[in-house]
C-alpha cells in the first residue's frame, strides 16, 4: 500500500503507476476482497491522511465539501443549516453510527452505485465534481462523472478532492427519502431525492428528481418527468400526472428482496413524499 | 440422605426462597464486560495450523476425481485432507446416518465440505482452496418438498426422499368433519431462518503425546462431540476430552453437526500433523454450511361448530431438511404434537413429513417446530373467528387447553396449567377490546391493529430422547464449591441459574460458587443443552447433588455441635441445633473440620427425567412432562402506502412455572421476541438453485436497535412437575408467538390475511393492493 | 509498499509496530497486541461487533486498515475499567444483566460509554441511536438500554436504584 504523506507526492504517484491502482479513504467493501486476496493490497493508496481535504466551506453561494469528509462530519458542520437539512436526511439513514464516521463524501461518489445515499442529493443538487492530477484540475457535472455501476470518468493518474453545488436559498428546498428492510444498516430498495423551486404562486421554477435507479444501476434523474413538471403550478393533479409519468420513466428491476413492481409503486410514495416536504420547507404547508 | 422423590412441593414449602426468584447477577458476566480473552479464537493455542474448507460447488453431483495434488505442493501448505484421511467412520450427523464428515462419492449441497487445508497463514490456505482440482458428474437436482415428494423426483438418498413421516390419529376425523356446521382450509408458508450467533463457529484440536485429543470449541453439547470425534478418529471416548470454550450465541446449529464437523475437520489436521489445528467459519460459511430452522408448507383444515367450538383439525406439514435431515425428525414430532395450538379438539389428524432437498441444511433452531407449528394453527384461528364474525380472542377462550382438557394427544392437562391468566393477563394489558374496537374506525394511510396468538411448549427432549442430567459439586478448602456439569453457557442465563438453585438448597450465597467450564474429563454424560432444559432438567440434578452436599456438611456440623445430622439447621451459612441459634459453627469451619478429618466435601449425582410413553402410530399418549404456556399481542401499525409495518407494543405472558431469576427471565423473553419479529417480518435466508443467494449480514436482516418495540413481559407462576420449584422451560417459547399475533395484528388493521411469511413491505403492500381489486 | 512503520496509541499506550499493508486494526489490536476483547463477528462490516473507539469516535475495526490508525489514539474494551474498578457502564450492565453470550458487548460498552462522555443526559432515542450499528442477537436490547440509562444516570451524580430487587 502506498500512504502518502502529502498530495504533490501523491499526484506524482499516480501520474507514475497508472494501471491497477486503488484509491481508498477507510477501505470499506474493498476490504474483505483484500483479506480473501482478491484485491492486491500493494495496489492500494491510502488518502486518509491528507487531511486537506476534510472541510465544509462556503465561498459566495458556493458550497465546497472537501472529499474526505465523513458523512458524520458533514453534518456536524454549521454550514449544513437547517435549510440544507437533507443532509442530516440522509445521515439519519445512512448504516450505523461507525459507518457514518468513517465513511466519507469522496467515497460515495467514487464508489458510484445506487446503494450511496448522497448520490441521488447531490445528482438534484446538480453539484460537480473537482478532479486533480499532476497536470492541474478539472471540473465536471456530477451525472457526467458518474458513468456505470462502479465506473467513474476518473482517469488513473487523478483524484478527486471535492464536489461543490449552489446553496439553497429562500425559495428552493431539498428533501430525502429512503425506505429498506429495518430501521438502522439498511441497504435501500428504494431512496428518491427531490429538488424544488418555486416562484410565486407555487409556480414550478424549477424540480429535480432522483432516485438511487432509475432505469439503469447507478443513481440517475428521472428526467422526463421533470419537464412535466417544470414551469407549472404546484397541484395536486399535477403531481398526480407526474407520478403517472414516473411510472412509466422507471425501469425498475426485481431481486431477492423485493420485485421491480414494488420498488415502482414505492419509488411514487417516496417522491411524493420528498417533494412534499419540500413544499413544506418553503411554504409551511403540504399537498393533502 | 435427601429422598430423591420428593415432590416439588415439598421442597417448595420447606422455606421461603432467599436466593431463587432474584435478580442475582450472571456469574459469567463479568469476564465478558471486562473483554477477557474466553472465546475460542481469543485462546488458541501457539503456533496453530488455520484450516479452510473446500466446499461443493455443485447442488447434486457424483464426486469423480478430487485432485489436492496442487494444493498440497502450494508453499506454505502443510497438509491437505480428504475423506481417504479417516481412520474410523466418515460420519457428521446429528441422528440419522445420513451425512458425512469430508464428501467421498457424492455431493448433496452446494458447500458440502470436500477437504480441508492447513497452513500457519490463514491467507495461503484460502488461497491454496482454488487449487484443489473437483471434478463433478452432476445429477439432478431438487429445490423444494414438493418436487422432492414427486414419485419420480431424483432419489437423494438411498431411503428415498422422506426422511420422516409422523402421525397423529385422536379421535376420527371424518366423524370430527360430520360434527361441523362449517369447514375452513388454508394453507401457510414459512421460510429458512438463519440463526446468526454472532459469534461464528469456531474450534481447535490439540493432539495429545499419549495419541487422545483434546477439542475446544464454541458449541452446546460436549458429549455429543466427544462421541461423534471419537468415532472419526476411531478412538474410544475417554480419549477425546471436549472443553465448551464461551460461547457467542448459539440458538441450536452449535448442537447438531457443526462442532463435529468443525472438530472433526480439526482433528484429523491434528492427528495428522500432530500440531494444533483450528478452523473458524466466515460468517458466510456460517450461514451457508450450518442448520438453519426448517421451512414448512402447511396446509389446515378445521371443522368448527357455529357457536365457535372446534370439532375437528387436520394438518399436514412438510418441512424441507435440506441436503441431510440433522435434527428434521424430531423437528418434526414437535411440530406435529403442536400443530393444533393449545385447543382441546376432539378429532385431530396430523402428518407431518421431513423432507430432502438439494438446499442448504435445517436443523435445530430456538424453538425447534414450534414456530412453524404456531404460525399457521394461530393464523387459522383468526381466520376462522372471522369466518364466524366472532372476535379471534372469544374464539380461543372457548377452544383453549384448561387442567382436565385433552390435549391433541389426548394427554390430560393437569392443575400446572397457567394459559388462562396468561390470556387474561395480556389481553387486559393490551386493552383487547377497546383497542380493537378504536382501530377499526380508523382510516387513514397508517392503519393500526392489535393481534393475538396462544401457546403451549412441551418440555425438555419429551419423546426426543433420554432426558438426564449430570453434576457434580465439589468444596475445597476455601470453601468453595466447584460446580461441574456438561450443560453449556451461551447467553442464557441458565447456569447461573443452576447455581441459584445449588445456593438455595444450600443455604448459602451464591458467591461460594464457581461454575467451571463443561469438560468431559470432569464431568459426566448431560446430554445436550438444547430444548431448554437447562433449569427444567439440570435444575434437578442440581437440586439433587446439593441436597447431597448439604446433608453431607450438616453431618459434619453435627459432629462439631455434638448432635446428629437430623437435628442440624442452617441459616446464611452458620450450622446450629434446631431451637439453639445462639451455638454455631460457621460454614468456614465446617469445610476446614472436613477437610482435617479427610473427609471429601464432593457429590456427583444424575437426574434421569421419567420417560414419556405414547404411541408411535397415533402419537397418543404422554407426550410431555410439564408444558409452558403463553400468550402475546402485538400491536401494529401498518403503512398502506409503503407497506411498511411497524410493530408499536407487544405484551408476552409466559406461566413459566416458578421464576429462577426474573431479570434473565425477562431477557430470555425479549431476546427471544425480537428473533420472533425478525421471523415474521424481516428474516430470509434465499436460495437461488442450491445457492444461498445472501449469506451474510447486509442481505439478511436480524432487528436492530431501532426496529423494537415496547415488550411488557408477565410472569405467571403455575408449577410444574417436571422442573425445580415448578420451574418451566422459558429459552425456546419467546420466539414461538410473536409472527402468528403481528400477522394477525396486520390483518386486524388493514384487512388483508398473509399466509406467508416474512411480512416484508413488498409482501404487505401487494397483498393489499390485490385485496382492494 | 507491502510493510510500514504503525506508530499509534492504544489505551493509552504508545505503540510502534511493522505492519503488513493488508493487516487490519481489527487484526493488530487482537493478534500482534494481544487485546482479545475487540470481536469478529463478520468481516464485512455489517454488524458492529469489532467497533472500537478512534480518536474519540465509534469505528469499525475490521473496514480500517492498521496502516490507516497511524497517529490515533484508540480506546478498546480492555480499557474501560478492571474488576476492582469497574467503568459505569460496566457496573450499570452487570446489574441489568444484560450481557447474554457477551459477544456484542466490548462494541455496546464502547459505543455507550462514547455516548455518555459526549451526552450526559441522554433520551430513549439517542440511546436507541448509538447503539444502533451494533447487532445484537441474544438481548433484544432492552436492557443494554436500562444498562445506559443507569450509568448515565451514574456518571451525572445523581445516584442509581442500588442493585434492582424484585421485592422493592
Amino acid at each position: 500500500m502506498y500512504v502518502p504523506e502529502n498530495l504533490t507526492d501523491l499526484l506524482e504517484y499516480l501520474d507514475s503507476h497508472q494501471a491497477g491502482v486503488q484509491l481508498i479513504a477507510n477501505g470499506s467493501d474493498l476490504i474483505n476482497r483484500i483479506q480473501r486476496r482478491q484485491v492486491n493490497a500493494k495496489m492500494l493508496v491510502d488518502l486518509s491522511g491528507l487531511s486537506e481535504f476534510n472541510y465544509v466551506k462556503k465561498e459566495g453561494s458556493t458550497i465546497r465539501i472537501g472529499a474526505l469528509t465523513t458523512i458524520s462530519g458533514l453534518v456536524a458542520s454549521p454550514i449544513i443549516d437547517s435549510r440544507h437539512e437533507v443532509f442530516r436526511e440522509v445521515a439519519a439513514k445512512f448504516g450505523g453510527p461507525s459507518i457514518r464516521n468513517m465513511a466519507t463524501v469522496g467515497g460515495n461518489i467514487a464508489a458510484a452505485s445506487s446503494s450511496e445515499d448522497l448520490l441521488p442529493v447531490l445528482l438534484v443538487l446538480d453539484a460537480q465534481v473537482k478532479l486533480k492530477s499532476k497536470l492541474g484540475e478539472r471540473v465536471l457535472p456530477l451525472e457526467d462523472f458518474l458513468r456505470g455501476k462502479r465506473v467513474t470518468d476518473l482517469r488513473a493518474n487523478e483524484i478527486l478532492v471535492e464536489t461543490m453545488f449552489q446553496e439553497l436559498d429562500a425559495q428552493s428546498a431539498c428533501a430525502f427519502e429512503k425506505l429498506g428492510m429495518r430501521n438502522s444498516l439498511i441497504i435501500a430498495f428504494v431512496s428518491s431525492a427531490v429538488y424544488l423551486k418555486l416562484g410565486k404562486t407555487k409556480r414550478i421554477e424549477d424540480v429535480r428528481i432522483a432516485f438511487n435507479r432509475v432505469g439503469g444501476r447507478i443513481p440517475e434523474r428521472a428526467m422526463n418527468t421533470e419537464q412535466k413538471l417544470r414551469g407549472k403550478v404546484l397541484a395536486k393533479e399535477l403531481v398526480e400526472d407526474a407520478i403517472a409519468s414516473l411510472r412509466n420513466e422507471l425501469r425498475l428491476s426485481s431481486d431477492f428482496r423485493v420485485s421491480g413492481e414494488y420498488r415502482s409503486e414505492v419509488a411514487c410514495v417516496l417522491f411524493k413524499r420528498a417533494l412534499d416536504r419540500c413544499l413544506e420547507k418553503l411554504t409551511g404547508e403540504n399537498l393533502g | 440422605m435427601v429422598d430423591e422423590t420428593a415432590t416439588v412441593e415439598t421442597l417448595n414449602k420447606s422455606r421461603q426462597l432467599l436466593v431463587v426468584g432474584r435478580n442475582i447477577e450472571r456469574v459469567d458476566s463479568l469476564d465478558k464486560l471486562l473483554g477477557k480473552p474466553i472465546y475460542t479464537m481469543d485462546i488458541l493455542p501457539e503456533n496453530s495450523l488455520h484450516l479452510k474448507v473446500v466446499r461443493s460447488t455443485q447442488p447434486h453431483a457424483i464426486l469423480k476425481r478430487v485432485d489436492i495434488s496442487k494444493a498440497r505442493a502450494y508453499p506454505g501448505v502443510v497438509a491437505v485432507v480428504t475423506a481417504r484421511d479417516i481412520p474410523g467412520i466418515n460420519e457428521s450427523t446429528a441422528l440419522l446416518p445420513d451425512k458425512p464428515l469430508l464428501a467421498n462419492q457424492i455431493v448433496r449441497f452446494v458447500g458440502e465440505p470436500i477437504a480441508a487445508i492447513a497452513s500457519y497463514d490463514t491467507a495461503i490456505a484460502e488461497e491454496a482452496v482454488d487449487l484443489v482440482q473437483v471434478d463433478y458428474d452432476p445429477l439432478p437436482a431438487v429445490f423444494s418438498p414438493t418436487d422432492a415428494m414427486k414419485p419420480n423426483a431424483p432419489k437423494l438418498h438411498p431411503d428415498g426422499n422422506i426422511a420422516k413421516h409422523m402421525k397423529l390419529r385422536k379421535g376420527n376425523i371424518e366423524e370430527g368433519f360430520k360434527q361441523a356446521d362449517l369447514i375452513v382450509e388454508e394453507t401457510y408458508k414459512s421460510q429458512f431462518q438463519e440463526p446468526v450467533p454472532l459469534e461464528p463457529e469456531a474450534g481447535f484440536v490439540i493432539p495429545e503425546p499419549d495419541g487422545s485429543v483434546t477439542c475446544v470449541g464454541s458449541i452446546q453439547s460436549p458429549f455429543h462431540v466427544q462421541t461423534g470425534i471419537a468415532k472419526i478418529l476411531s478412538l474410544r471416548p475417554e480419549q477425546v476430552r471436549v472443553i465448551q470454550a464461551a460461547t457467542g450465541g448459539a440458538f441450536g446449529p452449535k448442537s447438531d453437526e457443526m462442532p463435529v464437523d468443525i472438530l472433526g475437520i480439526a482433528a484429523l489436521v491434528a492427528t495428522k500433523t500432530r500440531k494444533p489445528a483450528a478452523l473458524a467459519y466466515t460468517r458466510e460459511e456460517s450461514m451457508i454450511a450450518h442448520t438453519k430452522r426448517h421451512p414448512f408448507v402447511t396446509s389446515l383444515k378445521a371443522g368448527v361448530k357455529k357457536d365457535g367450538k372446534l370439532t375437528a383439525w387436520q394438518a399436514t406439514l412438510i418441512a424441507e431438511t435440506g441436503a441431510y435431515a440433522s435434527l428434521g425428525p424430531l423437528v418434526i414430532i414437535r411440530a406435529c404434537f403442536h400443530a393444533t395450538g393449545p385447543y382441546e379438539i376432539p378429532h385431530v389428524s396430523t402428518d407431518a413429513y421431513c423432507v430432502y432437498t438439494n438446499n442448504t441444511m435445517a436443523g435445530s433452531f430456538r424453538g425447534f417446530g414450534g414456530p412453524q407449528a404456531h404460525f399457521p394453527a394461530e393464523s387459522h384461528m383468526d381466520v376462522i373467528a372471522k369466518k364466524l364474525d366472532m372476535d379471534p380472542l372469544d374464539l380461543r377462550v372457548l377452544n383453549m387447553l384448561r387442567p382436565g382438557s385433552l390435549t391433541a394427544t389426548s394427554q390430560v392437562v393437569d392443575e400446572g396449567c397457567g394459559l388462562e391468566e396468561c390470556v387474561k393477563r395480556a389481553t387486559a394489558e393490551a386493552n383487547w377490546y377497546r383497542k380493537r374496537a378504536e382501530f377499526s374506525k380508523m382510516k387513514r394511510s397508517k392503519r393500526r391493529g392489535l393481534g393475538i396468538a396462544l401457546m403451549y411448549h412441551g418440555n425438555s427432549l419429551g419423546p426426543e430422547g433420554s432426558d438426564y442430567a449430570s453434576v457434580h459439586m465439589q468444596i475445597d478448602r476455601e470453601g468453595t464449591i466447584h460446580f461441574r456439569t456438561g450443560m453449556t453457557e451461551y447467553g442464557t442465563g441458565a447456569s447461573s441459574g443452576l447455581i441459584q438453585i445449588a445456593a438455595e438448597t444450600m443455604h448459602l450465597p451464591v458467591e461460594c460458587f464457581k461454575l467451571e467450564p463443561p469438560d468431559t474429563d470432569y464431568c459426566d454424560d448431560t446430554g445436550p443443552t438444547v430444548a431448554s432444559r437447562t433449569i427444567t432438567i439440570g435444575g434437578r440434578a442440581a437440586q439433587m447433588v446439593a441436597g447431597n452436599l448439604h446433608q453431607k456438611l450438616k453431618e459434619v456440623a453435627g459432629g462439631m455441635l455434638g448432635s446428629s445430622a437430623g437435628e442440624v439447621e442452617s441459616e446464611n451459612g452458620n450450622y446450629f441445633v434446631r431451637g439453639s441459634p445462639d451455638r454455631s459453627v460457621s460454614y468456614r469451619d465446617v469445610v476446614r473440620s472436613a477437610h482435617d478429618q479427610g473427609a471429601e466435601l464432593k457429590e456427583d449425582g444424575r437426574f434421569n427425567a421419567p420417560k414419556c410413553e405414547y404411541d408411535p402410530e397415533t402419537s397418543q399418549g404422554t407426550t410431555y412432562l410439564q408444558y409452558t404456556y403463553g400468550a402475546v399481542t402485538a400491536e401494529v401499525e401498518v403503512d398502506t402506502d409503503t407497506g411498511q409495518v411497524t410493530i408499536l407494543r407487544m405484551v408476552t405472558a409466559y406461566d413459566i412455572g416458578k421464576v429462577i431469576n426474573p431479570l434473565n427471565l425477562e431477557g430470555q423473553i425479549e431476546g427471544g421476541t425480537v428473533q420472533g419479529i425478525g421471523y415474521a417480518l424481516m428474516e430470509e435466508l434465499v436460495h437461488k438453485d442450491g445457492v444461498v443467494v445472501n449469506p451474510n449480514l447486509a442481505d439478511y436482516y436480524i432487528p436492530t436497535s431501532l426496529d423494537i418495540p415496547e415488550i411488557k413481559t408477565i410472569i405467571v407462576e403455575y408449577p410444574g412437575r417436571l422442573g425445580p420449584y415448578g420451574a418451566k422451560a422459558i429459552g425456546e417459547p419467546p420466539i414461538v408467538l410473536p409472527a402468528p399475533a403481528i400477522i394477525n395484528a396486520i390483518d386486524n388493521a388493514i384487512g388483508v390475511r398473509l399466509t406467508e411469511i416474512p411480512a416484508t413491505p413488498d409482501r404487505v403492500l401487494m397483498e393489499f393492493k390485490n385485496q382492494r381489486k | 509498499m507491502a510493510k510500514h512503520l504503525l506508530k499509534f496509541n492504544v489505551n493509552g499506550k504508545d505503540h510502534a509496530l511493522v505492519v503488513e499493508s493488508h493487516e487490519r486494526l481489527l487484526d493488530v489490536l487482537r493478534d500482534r497486541l494481544g487485546l482479545k476483547g475487540t470481536k469478529e463477528g463478520c468481516s464485512t462490516g455489517d454488524c458492529g461487533i469489532c467497533a472500537v473507539l478512534m480518536d474519540g469516535k465509534l469505528v469499525n475495526s475490521c473496514l480500517i486498515f492498521a496502516i490507516q490508525a497511524r497517529n490515533k489514539k484508540i480506546e478498546t474494551v480492555e480499557a474501560l475499567g478492571t474488576a476492582e474498578n469497574l467503568h459505569p457502564v460496566q457496573r450499570a450492565f452487570n446489574k441489568w444483566n444484560a450481557s447474554q453470550c457477551g459477544f456484542c458487548i466490548p462494541a455496546m460498552l464502547l459505543a455507550s460509554k462514547n455516548l455518555l462522555d459526549h451526552n450526559p443526559s441522554p433520551t430513549d432515542n439517542e440511546i436507541k441511536e448509538a447503539t444502533s450499528g451494533i447487532l445484537c442477537r441474544c438481548t433484544g436490547y432492552l436492557k443494554i438500554f436500562e444498562a445506559v440509562r443507569d450509568a448515565a444516570a451514574e456518571m451525572r451524580g445523581v445516584g442509581t436504584n442500588g442493585r434492582r430487587n424484585r421485592d422493592g
